[in-house]
């Protein structure tokens, strides 16, 4: 089974209250935030592993970024996957979802016939949730977001288990097809020592726009149909009033209050 | 000079952390628990990782990753849960010491099952009458043939209920002492009562007597020359012991730092939160500054035995980091308890369980006078 796994490089959520805005400049301030591997990411490499284990095949992780994101792909290493692709180049910036999901779609065409492609189901940074399912439509095959489960029935077909608000979907179909997983589709695996020993000689392919043919209308800022206008911080303020008189009499207040905002 | 770890450094830094954020943190209170059996899964997850075979040769299952690895190995866990880190250097001690002192038999035999984790080991050094004064001790060898046999007691033995091998020191004349693998299972060989230090009185950290009547040890289990069984152990307590000894040490210092940190900026007093309190802002500084200072001094220890000095060669340094982590330890822990108030010393918070720890890892290995004894004699000489 060929699988390929599309990973991201997001700022640390455990650090995400210390971004700030420039109000001025319309831009989001993380100097200093650490990055890290997009957590549904981890858990889109562990099912892909796990299906290779399975089936057997191959699986490779491929990354979209500036250098510095080869970092996820050492780590999609040392977890255990076969090869990694970094997308790299000046082009690519100030990509929106179609323009990162062009490039994702051309390197996945160049890496040759492709059974499954799995993708976290958003990242936690732009929380989207779009390049999956634009990826599938790109490459011309079915895609399936909210998956909690996988299970095959012979090799090619599969029935996947999809959370809904409440409750779930079950869903058969035939590979090859793009599943968008969430973090209840399993336990993903930390790297071993010998895997990140491994990880550091193995080598992470660097492919340019050249590399995978795409043209300079589909990505980057040119290829982005969409364009952030603005960008500000949320201020929510609580209205505020303090009851006054006896506990009775605010109890009765209170009461009266919750009456008129209809939550009793 | 770099004071950057290496990316692999790195990488196996964020794995140690997330095993033990992910892992081990939900278990604390479990593991707290004063009956129960030892936590073997921690044992076989450490082995899995790869986290034993830091030190180890590669022909035996090992990694040779190196001591700045086993430093941040150590390190790492003890922050979330401090008697995991001592384990961790429990685990390398037997290790690094037959890798690097066994017979090319002992090796084969007892170090790719340590290095995986399917058994553990432990030194089995003091008695009543001597720790780190090696030549006190009075378990007795005699040679019989083909055996040796054992008669002694020995105390303060850490997971002396868990332990496979038991890497013992034994006086077989004068002056002379040698070093003997004892299994467990060998008749005459017997637990004897539990200690009761305060970080020892829970099912994670079992410590206690273990008990030589008669214990008949085949020639082939000695480490070493007979009669010259002190210098693999010293070598190792100084590589493994006080190097792991001031990591775990350093864990438990930064996890009281970062309790400290967080409950200074939520709990409000007088209108404000604590943060704002010059004193106690001051408190977080100097803390964070001693913590850097351990944390400097510690890395540079082990990166000189990575660049391939002796233990010996580093006795100064090894004796200083582990002098400083334990000062801080203790000071920082002191410093979280009271900066909680009334919180400080329940279970909820963390610290007290670390500062248990911290109260044992002090004397470990060696006492803060002993190490001074070391720097000292390094310095003046005598």
């Amino acid at each position: 089974m060929n699988i390929v796994v599309c990973i991201k490089q997001t700022p640390d959520p455990e650090h995400f209250s210390k971004i700030t805005i420039d109000p001025t400049r319309g831009t989001i301030q993380r100097e200093g935030i650490p990055s890290v591997i997009n957590p549904l990411d981890r858990h889109a490499l562990e099912e892909g592993l796990r299906l290779r284990e399975k089936f057997s095949g191959k699986v490779t992780a491929i990354s979209m970024g500036p250098p510095q994101a080869r970092e996820v792909l050492e780590l999609a290493l040392a977890m255990g996957v076969d090869e990694a692709i970094l997308l790299c180049d000046k082009a690519f910036a100030g990509a929106d979802t179609l323009a990162t999901a062009y490039p994702l779609a051309g390197a996945i065409k160049k890496c040759g016939t492709i059974d499954l492609v799995i993708c976290g189901n958003m990242s936690v940074d732009g929380a989207t949730g779009q390049v999956g399912p634009q990826l599938a439509e790109l490459l011309d095959i079915p895609h399936i977001t909210f998956v909690s489960n996988v299970e095959f029935r012979g090799r090619r077909s599969l029935v996947v288990k999809r959370e809904l608000e409440y409750g779930y979907l079950k869903t058969e179909v035939e590979l090859p097809v793009l599943l968008c997983v969430v973090k209840s589709i399993n336990e993903y695996r930390l790297p071993t020592v010998i895997g990140i020993m491994e990880a550091m000689r193995k080598e992470i392919k660097t492919w340019a726009a050249c590399d995978i043919e795409a043209t300079s209308e589909t990505i980057g800022l040119a290829g982005s149909p969409t364009v952030v206008t603005n960008i500000y911080e949320r201020k929510v303020e609580r209205k505020r009033e303090i009851l006054k008189g006896t506990p009775e009499e605010m109890a009765r207040q209170t009461a009266a209050k919750l009456h008129e905002l209809g939550v009793l | 000079m770099d004071f950057q770890l290496t990316r692999e450094q790195q990488m196996l830094k964020d794995m140690v952390r997330d095993f033990a954020e992910k892992e081990i943190a939900p278990k604390i209170p479990s593991y707290e628990e004063p009956e129960g059996d030892f936590p073997f899964e921690f044992q076989r997850r450490m082995g899995e990782l790869g986290l034993i075979g830091l030190i180890a040769p590669k022909q035996y299952g090992g990694n040779e990753l190196g001591h700045v690895a086993q430093v941040i190995a150590t390190e790492e866990i003890a922050r979330v849960y401090a008697p995991f880190g001592s384990h961790t250097r429990g685990f390398m001690l037997t290790t690094y010491l037959i890798s690097r002192y066994g017979t090319e038999e002992q090796k084969k035999k007892y170090v790719p099952r340590l290095v995986k984790g399917e058994i553990a080991g432990c030194m089995t050094l003091t008695e009543p009458t001597g720790g780190s004064d090696m030549l006190a001790i009075q378990t007795k060898a005699v040679r019989e043939g083909s055996v040796y046999v054992v008669n002694g007691r020995k105390t303060m033995i850490s997971r002396y209920t868990a332990n496979d091998i038991f890497a013992t020191t034994t006086m077989t004349g004068e002056r002379a002492t040698t070093t003997l693998i004892a299994e467990k299972g060998m008749p005459g060989l017997t637990l004897g009562r539990r200690d009761n230090f305060i970080g020892c009185m829970t099912r994670a950290y079992p410590c206690g007597e273990v008990i030589f009547d008669n214990v008949r040890i085949p020639v082939e289990n000695r480490i070493g020359e007979e009669g010259k069984g002190l210098g693999p152990i010293v070598s190792t307590v100084a590589a493994i012991g006080r190097i792991g000894g001031a990591a775990i040490a350093l864990g438990i210092a930064q996890s009281a730092f970062e309790v400290a940190a967080k409950y200074a900026k939520e709990r409000h007093l007088y209108g404000k939160p604590l943060a704002e309190l010059q004193a106690l802002r001051f408190w977080l500084a100097e803390m964070d500054l001693k913590i850097r200072a351990a944390r400097l001094s510690l890395y540079y220890a082990a990166w000189l035995l990575d660049q391939g000095k002796s233990p010996r060669e580093t006795a100064k340094e090894g004796c200083g980091a582990k002098y400083l982590c334990s000062k801080t330890a203790i000071d920082a822990c002191l410093k979280t308890i009271e900066l909680l108030g009334g919180y400080g010393t329940t279970p909820e918070f963390g610290v007290i369980t670390q500062f248990k720890t911290a109260l044992d890892t002090v004397n470990a290995a060696g006492s803060d006078q002993v190490m001074l004894q070391t720097i000292s004699s390094e310095l003046v000489g005598g």
